[in-house]
């Protein structure tokens, strides 16, 4: 089978598995008896381990398959999960994430047996009392009916007291019980209506008194391609399977009389031979019974699709989309919204005569924004899939480090549009680790402090208005101002002269120039001066921007801020000297009129005092070369804009008023215009320039 | 782009515009639409052959002075002008003003008198050759060495 166009669907769904694994296992070190986190885990290691044998990685799938043995005998309670169980675990994934690493990049999974690492993986396994993947048949009869549907254990069921009072009464009264595993073929779509079919044709002859799994189960699908069941009926065995046989689809069907006496101990028996099985299948099927790994594991090899869709919990039903299609959408949406625009115009021009027109206009012009949020919607995800992999993170610096930290998220659901998203992972990790080691103080340094021994890191995510902050916070040592001042003074970044004059804030934003490490040692984790810089490219990139607080004892935060979409926004538009220009409303404080008699001069510089603050003006007219048209003795109107502590004036003639704008490029061939970040079309087809209030403070 | 004039048809069809009293051809490959003179929105901080932006059919697109690029006086627009739409590989969409459209000619490869460059010679030279058509010389554009940005500042 030609698997190379499934690549990519595996690539993501694979990393999708891996990162809910080291989410998993991170909560099962925590919490180490947690059934669910266990069950979740083996699913995730089981859909990975099919996933792997389907795309022919033979490697990985070795590798997964000796994790799921582990975790089959965790979840049945024959292994402990201890500490260095943890750590084998982590080292898998590691190891599986490097897989998936090199068949991302060269379609293959690279030559790495990991040998050492599957030959702990089954030192675990000896090590645990009843040893080996063999199940017992008590055990599976003592579990509850939820717990022990087993997808190797091919004819196992296991019985309540009140199933088998049943089937005890049946057999007294003369009736026979079989059991039967079916086998749906794997190229079946509707596997649930088939088991529905099957289930009713028995019904006729019968009564099914348990099925493997449940029968809400498989009427839900959630199965792959096998169910058992156990029915009694007054007919013959041959007289059944053929029953069951008649359903189309319906590859195999395995069969056996269950004896008076197999009741008590229902895993016993031997498998009768069916009229559809031939010798060698059933002697597979025989060997899956007996449930040895290396027969499992070949059954599994001659049906590898079944595992996609099975073992899984029922999640949002969600469609893959390819990113490039939702940005022709979003395009589309742009140039309904700017139509829609140019009909209001056109419907204000016309002196508002027609009453029906209008009415039709302001519904457009609802459905229109609601689409545009539908879209915007549709692009947003949460930050949860970058953020998730930070515990892991963590914890691997804490040993590393050997300090002991704890990483605390809150707002993982925050959501931002998805170019976004897919960038914030480096800058944050590089913050993260940046908290870890330079930030947290060792344990004797923090205990000296009077603070607990465990360092603490926070990740906070919120929305702010139309951005969203993202804040990486410690409460280790801060920022040693005095210590920065001077290593910049001696790599002769700054001069002494400069240095006397600076604020403790502009000391602290030389962090952010490149090749500027101020830890005493370059370590593993951080310290080659490669990280800050980085951070504030990559997050400007994005439209963003960072700060810094810190007070030296106390510890430091880390402050992102990100604009919430990129393509549409909200913006004031205002004239200047004739000409129309949008300011994006996120930047923008407060509007003012200022008397031309209230400016100030600050080093020869315009400002303004208002409300106790000192604000420098900027006149747009002559940013912008566009000649002001008012007279200097006419109240200004000023906008006051933000950008991160700062604030600044910026001097128009006119306001328009606030409109939702699409951002559109200049073009490649105007790239040099930094104040410019961009032009809209307006409702008349007119183009506006968009002002970055960030370049023009 | 020279190549697209000596393709493998023997002709090339050019479109014949007027700066001032002077005739050039623009290869039609290169053009993408031709439009009328329109509002332009000036962008601020520019050379100032680029004269702004204009709204395209929803998109933005940049818009130069043909005259102050080849180093004419500046434009005066009248109902002639126009605005040429070109798609070029290097720049993307750009609009060009020029004078006035006259029409389009159809020139056999062989009535084109193509000037040869130097190899070491730069390439600052806007022509690709000069062309004859009904008894009038069009000097024949090379759209993409115009509208690149040398020599200025």
């Amino acid at each position: 089978m030609d698997v190379s166009q499934y690549l990519e669907i595996f690539l993501d769904e694979t990393k999708e598995h891996l990162q809910n694994l080291n989410t998993q296992i991170l909560e099962l070190e925590k919490d180490s008896e947690n059934m669910d986190t266990i069950n979740e885990i083996f699913r995730a290691a089981h859909s990975l381990k099919g996933m792997a044998g389907t795309m022919g990685y033979k490697r990985m799938q070795n590798l997964t398959h000796d994790m799921e043995n582990v975790f089959s005998e965790v979840r049945n309670g024959t292994i402990k999960v201890k500490a260095n169980l943890i750590d084998i675990l982590f080292q898998c994934l590691d190891a599986l994430e490097e897989y998936t690493g090199n068949i991302q990049e060269t379609a293959d999974e690279g030559d790495n047996d990991n040998a050492a690492l599957i030959d702990r993986l089954n030192a675990v396994l000896k090590g645990s009392e009843t040893g080996g993947g063999e199940e017992t048949p008590g055990q599976a009869a003592s579990q509850s009916k939820e717990t022990a549907p087993k997808k190797e254990a091919a004819s196992e069921i296991a019985l309540t007291e009140e199933q088998k009072h049943v089937l005890r009464e049946a057999q007294k009264m003369g009736k026979n019980a079989y059991s039967f595993d079916v086998k749906v073929q794997d190229s079946c779509i509707l596997k649930a209506a088939r088991a529905f079919l099957v289930f009713k044709s028995i019904e006729e002859i019968g009564e099914i008194i348990v099925s493997r799994p449940s029968a809400q189960d498989i009427e839900d699908e959630r199965f792959d391609t096998e169910f058992s069941l156990i029915v009694v009926s007054d007919s013959t065995i041959d007289v059944v399977t053929k029953v069951i046989e008649r359903v189309s689809e319906i590859e195999k069907v395995y069969s056996r009389v269950v004896g008076e006496t197999e009741v008590e101990d229902i895993t016993g028996g031997t498998a009768v031979e069916s009229a559809a099985g031939t010798p060698a299948e059933n002697a597979a099927a025989n060997a899956a019974v007996t449930q040895s790994a290396p027969a499992a594991a070949a059954q599994r090899g001659k049906t590898p699709d079944k595992k996609q869709g099975g073992g899984k919990p029922v999640v949002n039903r969600t469609v893959r989309v390819d990113i490039e299609k939702l940005d022709v959408l979003m395009n589309l949406v742009s140039e309904l919204i700017i139509a829609k625009n140019s009909l209001v115009s056109v419907s204000t021009q016309e002196n508002a005569q027609n009453n029906a027109f209008d009415e039709q206009i302001e519904y457009l012009e609802s459905v229109t924004t609601n689409l545009h949020e539908s879209v915007m919607k549709v692009r947003m995800v949460p930050i949860e899939s970058v953020v998730n992999k930070f515990p892991r993170m963590i914890r691997d610096l804490s040993k590393k480090l050997d300090k002991k930290m704890e990483l605390y998220m809150t707002g993982e659901e925050t959501e931002l549009d998805r170019t976004v998203v897919d960038e914030i992972g480096d800058p944050l990790m590089h913050l993260l680790r940046n908290s870890a080691d330079h930030g947290l103080e060792s344990a004797e340094v923090r205990k000296e402090r009077g603070k607990p021994e465990a360092g603490s890191i926070f990740l906070d995510a919120y929305q702010d208005g139309n951005n969203v902050v993202i804040e990486v916070r410690d409460d280790g040592n801060g920022i040693d101002v005095e210590g920065v001042k001077n290593k910049a003074i001696g790599r002769g970044t700054i001069t002494p002269e400069q240095a006397v004059n600076m604020s403790d804030k502009e000391i602290i934003d030389l962090l952010f120039l490149p090749s500027f490490s101020t830890s005493e040692q370059v370590t593993d984790v951080s310290g080659r001066g490669v990280g800050l810089d980085v951070v504030k490219s990559k997050i400007e990139a994005l439209s963003g921007e960072v700060e810094v607080k810190s007070k030296l004892g106390e510890g430091s935060t880390w402050i992102i801020r990100l604009p919430l979409t990129l393509a549409i926004i909200q913006a004031l538009m205002v004239i200047v000297g004739g000409e129309k220009y949008a300011i994006s409303l996120g930047s923008i404080q407060t509007i003012e009129d200022v008397k031309p008699a209230d400016i100030k001069y600050v080093q020869a510089k315009e400002v303004i005092h208002l409300r106790g603050t000192v604000i420098p003006l900027i006149r747009l007219s002559q940013v912008l070369d566009a000649p002001s048209n008012k007279s200097p003795e006419d109240d200004m109107t000023v906008v006051i804009v933000k950008k991160g502590d700062r604030l600044a004036g910026l001097v128009v003639d006119e306001l328009m008023g606030q409109q939702e704008i699409v951002i559109k490029s200049l073009g490649k061939y105007i790239n040099k215009c930094r104040i410019i970040s961009g032009a809209t079309i307006l409702g008349d087809g007119e183009v506006a320039l968009i002002v970055d209030a960030n370049a023009v403070i | 782009m020279e190549e697209l004039s000596t393709n493998s048809y023997d002709t090339t069809q050019y479109i014949v515009i007027k700066l001032g009293v002077e005739q050039y051809g623009i290869d039609i490959q290169n053009i993408d639409n031709i439009v009328r003179m329109q509002h332009i929105t000036r962008v601020p901080k520019v050379a100032d052959y680029v004269k702004g932006v204009i709204n395209l059919r929803g998109e933005v697109i940049p818009v130069l002075s043909l005259r102050l690029k080849m180093g004419f006086e500046e434009d005066e627009f009248t109902k002639d002008s126009r605005i040429i739409i070109l798609k070029l590989e290097q720049h993307g969409t750009l609009g060009v003003i020029v004078d006035e459209v006259k029409e389009v000619v159809t020139l056999e490869n062989s009535a084109v008198e193509k000037f040869t460059y130097d190899s070491k010679e730069e390439r600052n030279g806007n022509l690709i050759g000069v062309g004859k058509s009904n008894g009038q010389l069009i000097s024949l554009l090379d759209m993409s060495i115009v509208v690149a940005e040398k020599e200025k500042e």
